[in-house]
């Protein structure tokens, strides 16, 4: 699988993930900290106190007023970042009519897809400017795979095979993986959600307990055009992908109607919910083209600049 | 409201299969979905806020029901009770005379599609318990349904009744009415007259309650009343009588046509009520067929109607000149052929005329000229009984023989039938030789007495003797001889109709001699044939009016006319009431409760539920995908 060409490759080399509120940095990376550092980026003149390296006052300064001040220079930090990609079976949903083509990009409807497309898109912005990269993939109440971490371009490869390697299946409980991932030691940084929610669990103690450890967290809600507006009429037996459970349902036109109502009921509410907690919430419809989403939507919701 | 059969309601009862059977099919298709989560909220959601809409879905089952329903109902027969004229046992006379062609039908075209539609109300109204005779009165009453409660058959009859054009027999009728009410032994039987009134005085009794149904509403009629010819020295002279029934005066263009050419066209001023006359003289003298016609004067308003009866807007007359009674006879003076002729006119239909041997002959012409011992240089060109004749062109005559015995009668010779010549003296002849075109009728020893034959398209009869020479004259068998002479060279006419006939009269036709078969052409191109008999044939189709043409076999033997003039129907003003035997019965109120049963309308409900049904029910089946019918009408009500 392709999972994009060299001309969307080019475009995303020039894109960095932005975190607003992981401050946290081991080694040295290419991105500007907001923590004063030993770079020689000048930044800013404090007075000096007992205690500080004596090798950072600025003697010039010192020469000229006969007072003591030290010579604040920028940090560069690296970041960690999080790609969490639910691969239950309620992610393969959807036709996935436009995955033979060339572009092998804008028709793919398939959630999977899609999510896995998206992982590789911004496993790639993290990846070239040097970013500390996991991605991992959950099922059932746990993580199943992970990547990385890895940092550098060198390992861009990988990353797609990785996730070419990746399969859709079980069923998701999102609170647990959530909570599991948050308990494991890792470094707290931007983490992307990439799933349908469709946890009957729930996610939110999950997504607490993220936010708890440090992570600042961006859910991307994928949903199916067929999810939206079903093309279903008449009698029918839906059966769930995930649990088998059956639901009766006699589908007319008002019955439709209540149904869109009813999705959009749940996405609002999930923003509503994020917005509260600071989480940044990306609805994401597959039938918009994942680089239109990357290039555009997500630049515009400032998680990519 | 009630029902007829209630117990069809049991039917109903074929709901629980209905339901069962929806039960049973009612198979949901699988479809996997990514989640049902929210599917389970939504039905929680909606199960809470309205538990009756499960009932709404099942949109084909309510309407399947609901067909049931109408088919139910349909077979329990509901009736409203509606008011009617009558009900019970109906004995229902529909008038089909002329006046009920008149246009004021109120909507409806003629009087008498307007009287069909009352019958049909009755039929509609008829009681269940009820039973219906269905008369139409016509030249002939007829029964077009006897006693019944099946309404179709009803009504199936009433479709065929057409309104004739000429005079009903309401005598004949009532009479009818009176044995279908005899027959039906019901003491409730009720007699429903269903007419514009044109109703005869002195009408029997009727052994049941009469109704009386008015029609019509006009009474805007003008009629040509007369049209007759006469024959006068100077040519036939026509006259005509144009009488207004109508409540306003009129002028009328009276159009006079002969065989078809319009000859003239007269103004006239007919007051409200009233009548005018028109004479018409000299008219040429040839047989024609005239015809007089009523309409407007060019000064109407356009698209006006000139009154409501068409029928007797047109009369037609024939004009024959009595063309075979006309006969000259040119005498020195003959007392034997003056009397002959004056006996045979009457049983002949003669017109004899005398004409002194030194007059010239006048110039209209006459069918038999008879020349007693004399002779004008250029013979007419009609027949001829030439008597003692002189030479002419037709054959040479000698000189006198007196060996009259008797040598030959001409045996089965129409014109010797029953002559007896036994005891005739003769004193002397003229001898002359026989032509080739003549037959010797009586034969001498010493020539050829009477002969006769055709020659030059005319008939010629010749005596070689005087009448004054042999007592010929005294015998019987004289008025035989000249009888069958006169017969044979001036033939009667076939029928006499010269003032035509009234619709339904009969005429005699007495075919001539030769004429082996009749055929009578109506108006309307229909022929009527009959083989012709010494008797004569009668003719009694005369219900249409108009020209009629006689033919035989051989020849044209006439024609005669058959008008209206029947001032009972040409007064379409309706009667408010009738008078039967001696009771006076006004018009009918709706008095009685009819049954007015609506199960057509129950049955054509259900066809149209039916269709709505298969509608609904394709529209399903092929459009599983769509948005559903209820959001195209969205749709459509939006576009």
């Amino acid at each position: 699988m392709a999972l994009f060409d060299e001309k969307t490759l080019r475009k995303l080399d020039r894109l960095a993930l932005v975190a607003a509120q992981v401050r946290a940095g081991q080694i040295k990376g290419e991105r500007r900290s907001t923590k004063r550092g030993t770079s020689i980026e000048f930044a800013d003149y404090r007075d000096y106190t007992r205690g500080d390296d004596l090798r950072r006052v600025d003697w010039n300064v010192y020469a000229r007023l006969e007072r003591p001040y030290i010579k604040l220079l920028e940090e560069e930090e690296d970041l960690a970042v999080h790609l969490l990609v639910d691969t239950s079976r309620s992610m393969d949903y959807g036709s996935a009519m436009g995955a033979e083509s060339a572009e092998g990009s804008a028709a793919d409807l398939n959630k999977f897809g899609y999510a896995r497309r998206l992982t590789a898109a911004l496993g790639y912005i993290a990846l070239a400017v040097g970013d500390r990269l996991t991605v991992t993939a959950l099922r059932d109440s746990a993580p199943v795979a992970q990547f990385g971490p890895a940092r550098s371009r060198a390992h861009t490869l990988r990353l797609l095979q990785f996730l070419e390697g990746l399969a859709s299946g079980g069923f998701t409980n999102l609170d647990a993986a959530l909570r599991t991932y948050a308990l494991g030691s890792h470094r707290a940084g931007l983490l992307f959600l990439i799933s349908d929610l469709f946890s009957p669990a729930g996610y939110r103690t999950g997504l607490g307990q993220l936010q708890g450890r440090g992570y600042e967290v961006a859910v991307m809600h994928l949903l199916a055009p067929d999810e939206l507006d079903p093309p279903l009429a008449g009698d029918l037996r839906l059966i769930d992908a995930e649990t088998g459970t059956p639901q009766d349902v006699t589908l007319d036109g008002s019955l439709r109607a209540l149904y869109r109502r009813r999705v959009t009921a749940w996405r609002d509410e999930i923003e509503g919910y994020c917005l509260k907690r600071r989480i940044h919430f990306v609805p994401v419809t597959t039938s918009l083209p994942w680089d239109e989403l990357v290039l555009f939507h997500l630049r515009q919701r400032g998680l990519v600049k | 409201m009630a029902l007829l059969a209630p117990l069809a309601l049991l039917l109903g009862l074929l709901a629980l299969p209905i339901l069962i059977l929806y039960m049973l099919k009612l198979r949901r298709r699988e479809v996997e979905v990514s989640s049902t989560l929210l599917w389970q909220m939504l039905m929680r959601d909606r199960e809470a806020n309205a538990p009756w809409q499960r009932l709404r879905r099942n949109l084909l089952l309510l309407v399947q029901l609901l067909v049931l329903l109408a088919l139910v109902l349909a077979l329990a027969r509901p009736f409203f009770r509606v008011p009617t004229i009558a009900t019970g046992t109906l004995v229902v006379l529909l008038d089909g005379s002329a006046s009920m062609q008149a246009t004021d039908g109120g909507g409806l075209a003629t009087r008498f599609e307007q009287a069909r539609a009352a019958v049909r109300r009755l039929i509609d109204e008829l009681s269940s318990d009820g039973d219906m005779a269905l008369i139409l009165v016509g030249h002939q009453p007829q029964v077009l349904a006897a006693a019944t409660n099946n309404k179709d058959v009803l009504r199936a009859a009433l479709a065929q009744a057409q309104p004739s054009e000429i005079p009903a027999d309401w005598d004949a009728a009532l009479a009818l009415a009176a044995g279908t009410v005899r027959a039906g032994q019901v003491s409730d039987s009720v007699v429903v007259i269903i007419s514009d009134g044109g109703l005869p005085p002195n009408l029997p009794p009727l052994p049941a309650e009469v109704r009386y149904l008015p029609i019509g509403s006009s009474a805007d009629n003008l009629a040509i009343q007369a049209l007759a010819l006469r024959a006068t020295s100077s040519g036939p002279q026509l006259f005509a009588n144009v009488v207004n029934y109508g409540d306003a005066d009129r002028s009328v263009i009276l159009s006079i046509s002969i065989d078809g050419r319009l000859t003239t066209a007269e103004a006239l001023q007919v007051p409200a009520g009233g009548q005018q006359e028109l004479v018409l003289k000299d008219l040429p003298p040839n047989p024609a067929v005239y015809e007089a016609r009523l309409s407007l004067p060019a000064s109407a308003a356009a698209g006006a109607v000139l009154d409501q009866l068409p029928l007797d807007d047109t009369a037609w007359a024939v004009y024959q000149p009595p063309a075979a009674g006309r006969v000259l006879l040119i005498s020195p003076g003959n007392i034997f052929l003056e009397q002959v002729f004056a006996a045979l006119s009457g049983s002949l239909g003669l017109q004899a005329f005398k004409l002194k041997q030194d007059q010239p002959l006048p110039p209209e012409p006459f069918d038999l000229y008879v020349f007693d011992s004399i002779l004008t240089d250029t013979l007419p060109t009609a027949d001829l009984l030439l008597v003692n004749p002189a030479s002419s062109q037709l054959f040479e005559v000698g000189g006198v023989f007196t060996n009259t015995a008797l040598v030959r009668v001409a045996d089965n010779d129409p014109l010797t039938r029953f002559v007896d010549w036994s005891g005739v003296n003769l004193l002397q002849a003229r001898r002359v030789e026989v032509p080739d075109w003549a037959r010797v009728l009586v034969q001498a020893e010493g020539g050829p007495l009477v002969f006769a034959g055709e020659v030059g398209g005319r008939r010629v009869a010749v005596f070689t003797f005087d009448l004054h020479d042999s007592d010929l004259p005294l015998k019987i068998t004289y008025p035989v001889l000249m009888a069958n002479l006169i017969n044979y060279l001036s033939p009667a006419q076939a029928f006499s109709a010269p003032d035509g006939l009234r619709p339904g009269q009969a005429l005699t036709i007495k075919p001539g001699s030769g004429d082996t078969a009749i055929t009578i052409q109506d108006p309307h191109g229909l022929r009527y044939a009959a083989a012709a008999t010494e008797a004569g044939v009668i003719f009694a189709d005369t219900y249409a009016l108009g020209v009629y043409q006689v033919l035989s076999d051989q020849r044209t033997l006439g024609r005669f006319t058959v008008n209206l003039f029947e001032p009972l129907e040409s007064r379409i003003r309706p009667a408010p009431s009738i008078t039967v035997g001696r009771v006076e019965v006004p018009a009918a109120a709706p008095q009685a409760e009819g049954q007015l049963e609506i199960w057509p309308g129950l049955a054509g409900l259900a066809l149209a539920l039916l269709l709505l049904e298969w509608w609904l029910y394709h529209r399903g089946a092929t459009l599983p995908a769509g948005p559903g019918w209820r959001g195209w009408w969205q749709r459509r009500k939006a576009g």
